[in-house]
């Protein structure tokens, strides 16, 4: 066993994991996280995304105490209390879900492109961005205009109206 | 068992101490693990830091070990390497170019892997650490076939080192999938072209991967071009005799014949792009 200590959410968290978790299983199964999915397991579909240091990576590729002294947050760490964050508000206004499996990852992916591309993101560059992130229930066709309103909410142009619902 | 060394040093021990795994970004080792009990002891490299990014200097760039493709693509590189950093663009997604490795990738061996064809037509080194000490070889000589190097026990890589060239230098890389993203190479080629001051093209490199075990440099194609034009118009120079070499294999992505087909497609377009660099220098 090893122990691990990250921030996760916010909070600061020490484990003794055996070192062969990977960062999913951890989050799951250790601190009972579990928005974060599991679709794959083999680094394809996006479901498990989680933001490592700020930057987004497919929890089932990184073992868990490669992160130790990182923080991580989760798709539990983005709402404010019960108020949802911008993108997770769009994603519920624009129907960007069906069975939701997806959605935390492409959430967390979505959060993460408008970090690094800012918050007038067009078509094309959203279905590129999201590649690394696979639905089999919407077509991406939602997807892609919730997550375009979701970079303008989070720019507080249309704030108001999406935090409001 | 599982260790995370902080230097190359201590990460050399570890490997002769422990006979273990180097894990880098993880990319290529975990998805291969799922249904396995993961039993080889780990060597985590993420906190090396001295594995980790791009120095110019001398007319040579070096790139860590354990420079992500996200930090190459982002990069401010001279044009010989713009190639490279479209490939960069093109492993995986985002989230898979945030931790996957330069290192990773030539050490994985992969007939398909996206970082070799452009370092090929780069002629790059890398280098290789062991308790002993160092040596370098030619990136040509280090990858032997089909997950198989040069790499030996108690040995891992430390950097990847390419010439800068001139600002005459163009390159390009192009990458045929079943579809646009997040796909493993059907085909793909790299060029390197260098401008003589003629206007002709002085010197030419062009690699083709996932169309033999081992990724190739085209050289009779580099012979045939040199004298040529230095404009897009030169990629006509490119015949089906020019791929002859290269031994494609039928697998679940693609047939032998399509493979060799559309290698000679995919070496001309990207020969007709990188001539076409010419606006930046
Ligand atoms: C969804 C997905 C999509 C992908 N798409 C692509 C793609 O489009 N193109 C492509 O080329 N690849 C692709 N890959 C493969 C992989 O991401 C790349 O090969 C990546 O560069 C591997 O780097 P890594 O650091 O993650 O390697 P790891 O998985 O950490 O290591 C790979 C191998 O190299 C060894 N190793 C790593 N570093 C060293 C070192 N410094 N010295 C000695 N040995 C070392 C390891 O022991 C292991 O055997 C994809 C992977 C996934 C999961
Ligand atoms: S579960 Fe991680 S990418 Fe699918
Ligand atoms: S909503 Fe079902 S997989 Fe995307």
């Amino acid at each position: 066993m090893t122990t691990v200590t990250m921030t996760v959410n916010g909070k600061s968290v020490t484990a003794n994991v055996d070192p062969r978790t990977l960062l999913a299983q951890f989050v799951r199964e250790n601190l009972r996280l579990t928005g974060t999915h599991v679709g794959c397991d083999t680094s394809q579909c996006g479901a498990c995304v989680v933001h490592v240091d700020g930057r987004a990576v497919k929890s089932c590729t990184v073992l868990a105490v490669s992160c130790d002294g990182a923080s991580v947050t989760t798709i539990e760490g983005l709402a404010n209390g019960a108020e949802l964050h911008p993108m997770q508000a769009a994603f519920r206004e624009h129907h960007g879900l069906q069975c939701g499996f997806c959605t935390p990852g492409m959430i967390m992916s979505a959060v993460d492109i408008v970090n690094r591309k800012g918050h007038d993101l067009d078509e094309h560059t959203i279905r590129e961005e999201l590649e690394g992130n696979i639905c089999r229930c919407t077509g991406y066709h939602n997807i892609v205009k919730a997550v375009e309103a979701g970079a303008k909410a989070m720019g507080g142009t249309v704030a108001a109206g999406i935090a409001a619902e | 068992m599982y260790l995370r060394p902080r230097t190359i040093d201590a990460a050399v021990a570890a490997l002769v101490e422990t006979k273990g795994r180097i894990v880098a970004g993880g990319t290529d080792v975990m998805p291969a693990l799922v249904d396995q009990v993961r039993r080889t002891p780990f060597i985590d490299i993420s906190a090396v830091d001295d594995l980790r990014g791009i120095t110019i200097s001398g007319g040579k760039v070096r790139m860590g070990a354990r420079t992500t493709w996200t930090d190459i693509a982002s990069a401010d590189l001279p044009p010989a390497l713009h190639g490279l950093q479209a490939a960069a663009r093109e492993v995986g997604s985002r989230q898979i170019q945030n931790v996957g490795t330069i290192a990773g990738n030539l050490c994985n061996a992969s007939p398909a892997a996206d970082g070799v064809p452009p370092l090929l037509a780069l002629d790059a080194e890398v280098e290789l650490t062991s308790a002993a000490g160092r040596r370098s070889m030619p990136l040509a000589s280090f990858i032997l076939g089909n997950r198989k190097t040069e790499l030996r026990a108690g040995e891992m890589m430390t950097a990847v080192t390419v010439s800068a060239l001139g600002p005459a230098a163009r390159s390009a890389f192009l990458k045929l999938g079943a579809r646009r993203y997040l796909v493993i190479s059907i085909a793909m080629a790299a060029a390197v072209v260098e401008r003589g001051k003629d206007g002709t093209i002085a010197d030419a490199r062009i690699a083709v991967g996932a169309c033999s075990a081992v990724a190739r440099r085209l050289s009779a194609l580099e012979k045939d071009l040199v004298g040529k034009p230095f404009s897009p118009a030169a990629a006509e120079f490119v015949t089906a005799a020019h791929v002859a070499g290269l031994t494609p294999i039928d697998d679940v992505r693609a047939t032998a014949t399509y493979r060799t087909d559309a290698a000679e497609t995919v070496v001309r377009r990207v020969l007709a792009a990188c001539l076409s660099e010419t606006a930046h220098a």
